[in-house]
């Protein structure tokens, strides 16, 4: 009797593992499978600019550059704006403050993205509107900034808590030494924690590259790189949006949806690449003295 | 004052700058939420069912079928993930496989939602035509979820020091009787802390749900496990769409406050849960 359980327990357990493990290899192997009609019928026009499914075109460049840019622009704004707060809460904030501080940016971490789309073409949008003096609200750069509010919260939490890691020792060997305050977060605490603050941008950074909703939201939805192509107060699209706004509508089978598919595809790998080298940087920490 | 000295207020008063800016942010966005939700939310709001696309009537059935949707995302990747959890750190010894298995599994965490979302309808509804279905909703987003869950299950299970096992396997018991009385108490602990995490993301998914499991309209509560039902974050995204009609904008914020709300308990309940199986630890 208690054999058998035993033998089923354990086939219970290893079927979950199977399971859990296989998932992605399901979802990347039916990607793979479905954007092949796109690689064999489209080939290396995939790689051009015009985009227009009626006339058979399918160049996914703009969506590839409207992913680059916004996410770059949303780095730009977040990763020095996130660094510096994080440097604050973890090196002057009074430590009664910092866990409730903490509490609170996590909870703005956990608002569903559709809540941020929501206040973008709510605020955002109109805002930038009337600063620049523009047709629309919804542009590129209304996308990059929505997307600097949404990663912020994670870049904050997560390199607050590598400075606070690092042993007191080693602020009391700098301070001993007379630095100011600003030498010893330059020359002593960065360069202990920069393993993990890099690990804070990539985790970032994947983040704002599948981030949908919101972008979907206020980015406009124009197939086209603008001219000039750094012109960011006009309307884009990323890979995102495109594959938000317009998979539910393209038949299933057509050569339209396998080159949606394989945006997707490109968007998943890289978001993996991303992943695997975050998770390699984690593993390799210098040793810390205590 | 020497340059050291100046360089010096000068970054500290950047740093301090910064943060009132994302302080600024914080009171905005959440000041935002809390404002104009609650001057569209009332009893019939919340009791009545939507009318004319959501910019009169309530929001139940969008209520009832994210819960819906949620309580059977957890009953589907709440076993799954303890028997996964239980296997890594019982059975798998070889860091080989050890470190595929974790590769496997942990970067499922990084996929971006819509992705889920377009395998559920390569997978699901065409090529296994289950067509739009709340149940496929689930599906996806247990996978979605699954990683939380192994993960918080696996410390937990692999926090109990081997004294333990090696004192109830010297009482004779059998490697799995080991397991279901003094690991799986715990490994459930560290699952359910981690479903409610999970669960608080979850709920406020939108892309990966709006091409399988949701419906925009005309939507009750479904009596199969083939219909598609209505859901919170998938409503905002219809009532955002027409914003233009002031009534619907003020629908979609009535709709997130009810969402924030629900994200919050449930992140708030997975953290008292942490806290208190951290009290009664061993």
């Amino acid at each position: 009797m208690s054999k058998s359980t035993a033998k089923i327990g354990k086939s219970y357990v290893l079927a979950s593992t199977i399971i859990s493990a296989l998932i992605i290899v399901l979802v990347f192997i039916i990607l793979v499978a479905n954007s092949w009609q796109a690689v064999t019928e489209v080939g290396w026009n995939l790689f051009s600019l015009r985009w227009n499914a009626p006339s058979d075109e399918f160049g996914i460049l703009s969506m590839c550059f409207g992913t680059a840019i916004v996410t770059l622009i949303a780095l730009v704004l977040a990763v020095p704006l996130g660094i510096l707060t994080a440097i604050f809460t973890s090196e002057m904030l009074p430590s009664k403050l910092r866990i409730p501080v903490k509490s609170l940016l996590e909870l703005l971490a956990g608002i569903p993205s559709i809540i941020y789309g929501l206040i973008g073409i709510a605020f955002f949008a109109i805002w930038l509107q009337g600063f620049f003096q523009l047709q629309s609200g919804r542009t590129i750069l209304t996308a990059g900034f929505l997307l600097a509010i949404m990663i912020l919260p994670t870049i904050i939490t997560l390199v607050d808590d590598a400075l606070h890691n690092i042993p007191k020792q080693y602020h009391e060997a700098s301070l001993g030494l007379g630095l100011y305050k600003y030498e010893i977060i330059k020359n002593t605490l960065l360069p202990i924690a920069k393993a993990d603050i890099y690990g804070a941008i990539l985790l970032a950074f994947g983040r704002a590259l599948g981030e949908t909703m919101a972008v979907m939201l206020v980015i406009g939805s124009i197939d086209k790189i603008p001219s000039p192509f750094f012109d960011v107060l006009s309307p884009g699209q990323t890979i995102t949006s495109k594959l938000g706004r317009e998979i539910a509508e393209t038949s299933f089978g057509s050569v339209h949806f396998s080159a949606m598919i394989f945006m997707g595809l490109l968007l998943f790998s890289l978001v993996l690449v991303i992943t695997l080298i975050a998770q390699r940087a984690n593993k390799k920490r210098i040793r810390l003295y205590e | 004052m020497n340059s050291r000295k100046i360089i010096n207020g000068l970054f500290m008063n950047a740093t301090r700058l910064a943060f009132i800016f994302c302080a600024v942010v914080l009171v905005f966005l959440f000041g935002t939420i809390i404002w104009k939700g609650s001057a569209a939310i009332s009893i019939e709001f919340l009791t009545q069912p939507t009318e004319s696309f959501g910019a009169s009537g309530g929001i139940v059935y969008q209520i009832t079928g994210s819960i819906l949707m949620i309580i059977t995302t957890a009953l589907i990747t709440f076993p799954i993930a303890l028997g996964t959890a239980i296997y890594r750190s019982e059975y798998l010894k070889n860091p080989r496989a050890q470190n595929i298995a974790d590769t496997l599994i942990f970067s499922l965490n990084g996929i971006p939602s819509v992705i889920f979302g377009i395998f559920g309808l390569i997978f699901f509804v065409n090529i296994l035509g289950t067509g739009v279905s709340w149940f496929v909703g689930s599906i996806i987003l247990a996978m979605m979820i699954l990683p939380t869950l192994v993960l918080c299950a696996y410390q937990s299970i692999n926090s109990i020091p081997s004294i333990y096992r090696e004192s109830a396997l010297a009482l004779g018991m059998t490697k799995w009787k080991v397991i279901t009385t003094v690991l799986l108490p715990k490994g459930v602990n560290g699952a359910i802390t981690g479903l409610l995490i999970g669960i608080a993301r979850a709920i406020g998914e939108t892309a990966p749900i709006m091409f399988i499991a949701t419906a925009f309209s005309g939507v009750q509560f479904p009596s199969t496990l083939l219909q598609p039902v209505s859901a919170l974050p998938t409503h905002i995204l219809s009532l955002a769409q027409q914003a233009t009609n002031p009534a619907a904008l003020q629908n979609a914020w009535g709709t997130s406050l009810v969402l924030v709300f629900l994200v919050i308990l449930f992140s708030l309940s997975g953290l008292l849960v942490r806290l208190r199986f951290k009290k009664n630890n061993i």
